[in-house]
Order: structure tokens, then sequence, then C-alpha cells
């Protein structure tokens, strides 16, 4: 096998099993944990497509913000009674059910898309593709700024929308900062 | 691909050292008989009452959420940071200037919105 | 990695080489320190083992190994191992992304009955076309080692410990990046070397189209960003959780907070995280403003030639070019280890609020003026006005 399969193989294997262990573990904090390490290999996979950008935001946004986040605030929380409600119980038992149910759904779509001819590239198209210069972040910019500029200034109002949000809801009566 | 793998290696060296220090450190101590009173948290001297886990301001949750915002439109920037010279290269200076100026316009009224609103007082 | 065993296992021993510098340069720099410390109280410090107390290092380091082994009872005993592991990742792989030095070129050569090379050696553990942002992501994820100590140790202490020192990581952070992005609207690329070689020669730029160029200055990214470079630096200070900006571990009011419950070889391992990051943060300000590991109006090549014109090989002048290279970025970062432990014993700790205020009130808005008054300059001096 090539160098570069071997690695691929490595960190899809880890990217996998770590995710599995985000979902089958009781502890909600050891759950955040393994979705933190789900994330930085997902950007190890995105290094080795030469996605660097991509991969360099991978890990200072979803692995260095969100995930941190979520880890400090379950690390806030008194958890004794969650592990206990997702272990057992009726809510577990809704909750696999639903679960199983999607990852179902998931591997028939994907079964069924790989008959017909939506994912299959036809070996000229790809060709083409090897041919073409290794995209790069400029690239990206460029792309980024001229054909998706009016989405962009929108995310921009989408950040501010959550940005106001955030604060209407941490001032609800009640709350440890509510305005009296 | 190939600037993964050192990266790799070194974080696999990285933890296979720090390993072996704790390993170290676990073989060379002195080795003494535990009891309730040592190995209970530390608390200046006093009993331990309560368990760690205590209530918390809302604070610390909404200073996160507010980060990841305004991170997310920090590394927006990089790109057309990145970019930029080239624009101004290619005769397009004041486009790609104007396309982050809308951008930033709506990050300043966010950040001073959130100063106004004593969103970020800590008191 | 490379082409050939050699060239690989070179490779991997430099990385491992400049991990291990990472690691010895600690007990180097808490010396620094208390003597520096002493010198700043107008005391002696550690002065008794060996020649002024330098072998106090040695005695330290055997001290941290032959500690008791200690885990409180109601800790989380594999996340409590694993914090100080992780603590040391972040730092070293950040640290290995940046140049050290110039490349070094060897030329072919016989050995064992096979010709080996041409190759060319970094002065770097590995070359990332990404520097900056790798570099970013890679130390936001050192928030980690703090959450796991202060969560596994099951102490109130450290709990609020690692809580205040991830909310004022985050909270710099914004800073730390924005003011990042003046420097890629100056230099427009991602890359450290780039970055370093566009610093080469006496200080040159564009002004409204025409090129003007200054001899008596060198070509110094503090020169194009005064005020991203204040604002890098005391953004740093707070990722690296020091005075001024201690409050995770104020002692009078959380005893030493995340590692309030570790002790030994473990809490040394915090420390080497905590001193990595100080390297980290001052090669990052030797790289963005003062010119990487380049001396001041001489190019590589001239020393290069000044070495070949007394004798030398190729392949040892290119050698012994990257060694005085390397001798100049490690006396630039001197400075700002310094300047670290100055810093240090001479500010008194802020109070939270006001360094939650600073971070979000001050910097961050100053932080966006100077990305804006950044890109206005640079949008009016490379345009071509005609």
């Amino acid at each position: 096998m090539e160098m570069s399969s071997i690695l691929f193989y490595l960190l899809a294997a880890a990217t996998l099993f770590f995710g599995f262990r985000t979902i089958t573990v009781a502890n909600p904090i050891f759950s955040a944990l393994n979705l933190a390490l789900t994330m930085i290999t997902l950007a190890g996979i995105f290094f080795m497509l030469d996605a660097y950008f991509i991969a360099g935001v991978q890990l200072a946004v979803y692995a260095g913000a969100v995930m941190v986040l979520f880890v400090m605030v379950l690390m806030l929380f008194d958890l004794s009674g969650e592990a206990r409600a997702f272990s057992r119980g009726m809510m577990s038992g809704i909750l696999k059910v639903g679960g199983v149910s999607l990852f179902g759904i998931i591997v028939i779509a994907t079964i069924m898309g790989s008959f017909s001819n939506i994912l299959v590239i036809d070996s000229g198209e790809a060709a083409a593709g090897q041919a073409l210069v290794q995209p790069t972040t400029r690239d990206l910019a460029v792309v980024l700024f001229s054909r998706y500029l009016l989405a962009f200034e929108l995310l921009g109002l989408l950040l501010l929308v959550v940005a106001v949000g955030v604060v209407a809801v941490s001032r609800i009566k009640g709350g440890t900062h509510a305005r009296d | 691909m190939y600037q993964l793998v050192p990266v790799l290696a070194l974080s696999v060296f990285v933890a296979l050292f720090g390993l072996l220090l704790v390993f170290l450190a676990s073989r060379f101590g002195p080795r003494t008989k535990p009891s309730a009173v040592k190995q209970s948290s530390y608390e200046c001297g006093l009993e331990v009452e309560k368990s760690t886990t205590t209530k918390i301001p809302i604070k610390y949750y909404l200073t996160a959420i507010l980060f990841i915002l305004f991170d997310i439109e920090i590394i927006f920037m990089y790109p057309w940071a990145l970019a930029f010279g080239d624009f101004i290269q290619a005769g397009h200076g004041l486009y790609i200037f104007s396309a982050m100026g809308v951008f930033l316009a709506i990050f300043v009224f966010g950040l001073f919105w959130e100063i106004k609103s004593r969103a970020l007082d800590w008191d | 990695m490379g082409t050939d065993i050699l060239e690989i296992s070179i490779n991997f021993a430099k990385m491992v080489a400049i991990f291990l510098l990472m690691v010895q340069l600690v007990p180097l720099l808490v010396w620094v320190e208390r003597r520096g410390s002493a010198l700043i109280q107008n005391r002696l410090g550690p002065n008794r083992v060996g020649p002024l107390g330098l072998t106090q290092l040695l005695a330290d380091a055997v001290k941290f190994l032959t500690k008791e082994e200690f885990v409180p009872a109601k800790s989380h005993r594999f996340l409590f191992y694993l914090a100080p592991i992780v603590a040391l990742l972040p730092a070293a792989v950040a640290f290995n992304a940046i140049p050290l030095s110039h490349p070094i070129e060897v030329e072919a050569f016989e050995w064992l009955g096979h010709t080996w090379g041409p190759y060319t050696f970094l002065f770097q553990g590995y070359e990332i076309g990404i520097g900056i942002v790798f570099v970013l992501g890679v130390s936001s994820l050192a928030a980690y080692a703090l959450l796991l100590a202060g969560w596994a140790s099951d102490n109130k202490y450290s709990l609020i410990g690692a809580l205040r020192a991830s909310a004022q990581m985050i909270s710099y952070e914004l800073a730390l990046g924005l003011s990042i992005v003046g420097i890629l609207l100056v230099f427009n690329t991602f890359s450290f070397s780039e970055m370093v070689s566009q610093q080469v020669g006496p200080l040159s730029f564009m002004f409204f189209g025409q090129e003007v160029s200054i001899p008596f200055l060198p070509n110094w990214g503090i020169f194009f960003q005064p005020l991203g470079a204040i604002l890098l630096l005391a953004a740093v200070f707070a990722e690296t959780n020091r005075l001024p900006f201690d409050l995770p571990e104020a002692e009078a009011e959380l005893v030493a907070g995340y590692h309030t419950e570790y002790g030994g070889i473990k809490m040394n391992m915090f420390y080497i995280g905590e001193y990595g990051h100080m390297l980290v943060a001052s090669a990052l300000m030797v790289t963005f403003y003062f010119g990487g590991y380049h001396i001041p109006f001489i190019t590589p090549d001239q020393i290069n030639e000044f070495f070949s014109g007394r004798g030398h090989g190729a392949t040892q002048a290119s050698l012994l070019t990257a060694l005085v290279l390397h001798l100049s970025f490690f006396a630039k970062i001197a400075v700002f280890l310094w300047v670290f432990v100055w810093v240090r014993w001479t500010l008194p700790r802020f109070r939270y609020d006001q360094l939650m205020d600073l971070g979000w009130k001050t910097m961050l808005p100053w932080a966006l003026a100077n990305t804006i008054i950044t890109a206005i300059l640079v949008l009016m001096m490379r345009s071509s006005w005609s």
C-alpha cells in the first residue's frame, strides 16, 4: 500500500472510532472530549487532501473554540443525573431507536446513491481534475470574495443576529445576569 | 499530505516522552501507605464540604459564545488579508476593500453593541 | 519527510532536537526567572549549588523525578495523568513550525559506498504552508490541558482556575488573531519563511505607487505594524497565563489554580508547557516584527560568501551560515524571554473584571482599528495612482 493510503486509513479509522465513542460513552464530558478528538483527526484528513486552510480553521474554530466551549460548560454542571438518564430508562431508549434508524437511513441512502450515477465521476473528468493546478488559499479567497460575496456578507449579518440573541437569552428573568 | 507526516510523528514522540516522564516519576518516587486524609482534595486544611459542582455565573458561557462568533469573523479575514495584495495588483483594490468593509462594519457594530449593552461587563 | 533513509532520519532527529531544545530551555528559564526576580527585588536568589547556582537546575530535575506520586482519591485518574501530557503537545508542535535559521544546503557526498544527496535541510521541524493558521490552531488546543487538569483534580480551586484560564485564553485569542490580520495585510503570506525572507535589507515600501527606501533602518515588520506589535505582545502575555495575567493561578485566591493537586514531574510538565508557550510567543514576535533570523543589513548570501572565502566548502559554509543566523535568532528571542521575566516581577496582577475589560473593550477595538487603518494604508500606498 502507498504511504498516503495507509495514513488515510489510519486517520479515517481514528475519526470513526472517536465518533463512535462520542455517542457510546455515558459521561457527557468524555463524549465532548471524544468529539474534540474527532475534530482534530478530521483536520488531519483535510490536511491530507491539501486543504490546508480548511484544516487550520477546523483546528482553530472547531477543536479550539467550539469544543472548548462545550467542555468548559459541561464541566460546570453536576452531570451525574444526566449520565444516569442517558444510559438507561425511557429517554435513552427513544434516543437509541432514533439514532439507529437515522444511521440506517444514511446507510441506505449511501448505497442507493452509489448505484445511481450521482457519486460516480467518470475517469476523463477525474483526469482533468488532476491536471488542474492545486487550489490554494488565495484561490479560495478569490472565489469567496467574488462569486460568494453576498453569502459572505449575509453570514456577517447572521453572526450579528446570533450575538444579539445570545445576550438576550442570557438576560431571561431569573438568570444570574438578569437586569433588574 | 507530506506536511502531515512529521506533525504526526512529532506528536507521537512528545506523547511518548510525556508518558516516559510520568512512568519514571512513578518508579523513582517513594511509596507510602495512602490514607484517607492524605488523599483528600486540598482545601487549605479544612474538611472538604461540598463537591466541586457549584453554581458558576452564566457570564463564562456568554463570553465563550461571543468568542466563537467573533473568532469565526476573524478567521474570515485571513484569506481576505492574504489575497489583498493580489487584488490591488489586479486593479481591484477598492472592490476587495469595500467587500470586507461591509463585513467589518457589521463586526464593528456588533462589538460596540455588545459593549454598550453591558453584555461584556463583569461585576 | 524525505526521499531516502538518511534524509528521513536526519529530519526526524531534527524535530526531536528542537523539542528537546524547548524542554531543556525550561530549567534555564526558571533559573533566569529566579535570578532575575532576585535582581529586581534586590536579593540574591539561588547561588549555592554550583557556579551562580546553575547546577540548581540539575538538582531540581532530580528532585522532581523522585517526588512521591500523588493522586487525589476522588480525582479522575485517567484524565489526571493525561492532562500534563496534553500540556506538552501544543507548544512542541507549534514551536517546530517556526523557522529558527536559514536552510542548510548539503552537496552530494559519498558515504558507505553510496552517493547521498544533494539535500536541503530546513532549520525547523517542518515547513507548513499555512504556518500562521496552523500555529494559531494548535496553540488554541492548549486550553484542553488546563480544563482537563482542573476538572480531573476534583478540587474547587482547580476547577475555578481552569475556568478562569480558559475564559481568559479565549478572550485574548480574539485580539491575538486580529493583530495578526495586520501582519497578513503587510506580507500577504501565511508562510513563516516567506515572511522572514521579505524582511531582509533596508526598510523599503511603496509610497503612493512609488518605491521608497530608507537605508538606515532594517526592513522589519515593526515599522509597518507598531500598534499590532504592542497588541500581539500583550495578548501573548495573557495566552501564556503569566503575570500580570496570571489569574488562573493567583495564589492568594486559588492556591495554585488548575495545578493545585499536581506535584513532582507532572507539575513540571505544566511548566514545560507554559515556558514552551513563552518560547513560541517570543519566536512569533521575532518572526513577525523583528526580521526573524536575519541580521540587519546583512543577507545570508553575504555570510555564506564570507565563509566560502575563508576556504570552507559549500556544505560547511552553508552550515556555518545557518549557525550564525541561528545565534542571531536566539539573541532576539532572548530579549523577549527577558521581557517576559521582567514584566512578571514588575507589574501587579489585574482584577478579573479589569482583565476582561482590557481584552474585550480595549484591545479588541484597537486591534480592529489597526486592521482597518492598515488596510486603508496598504490600499492607498500600493495602488498605482496613474
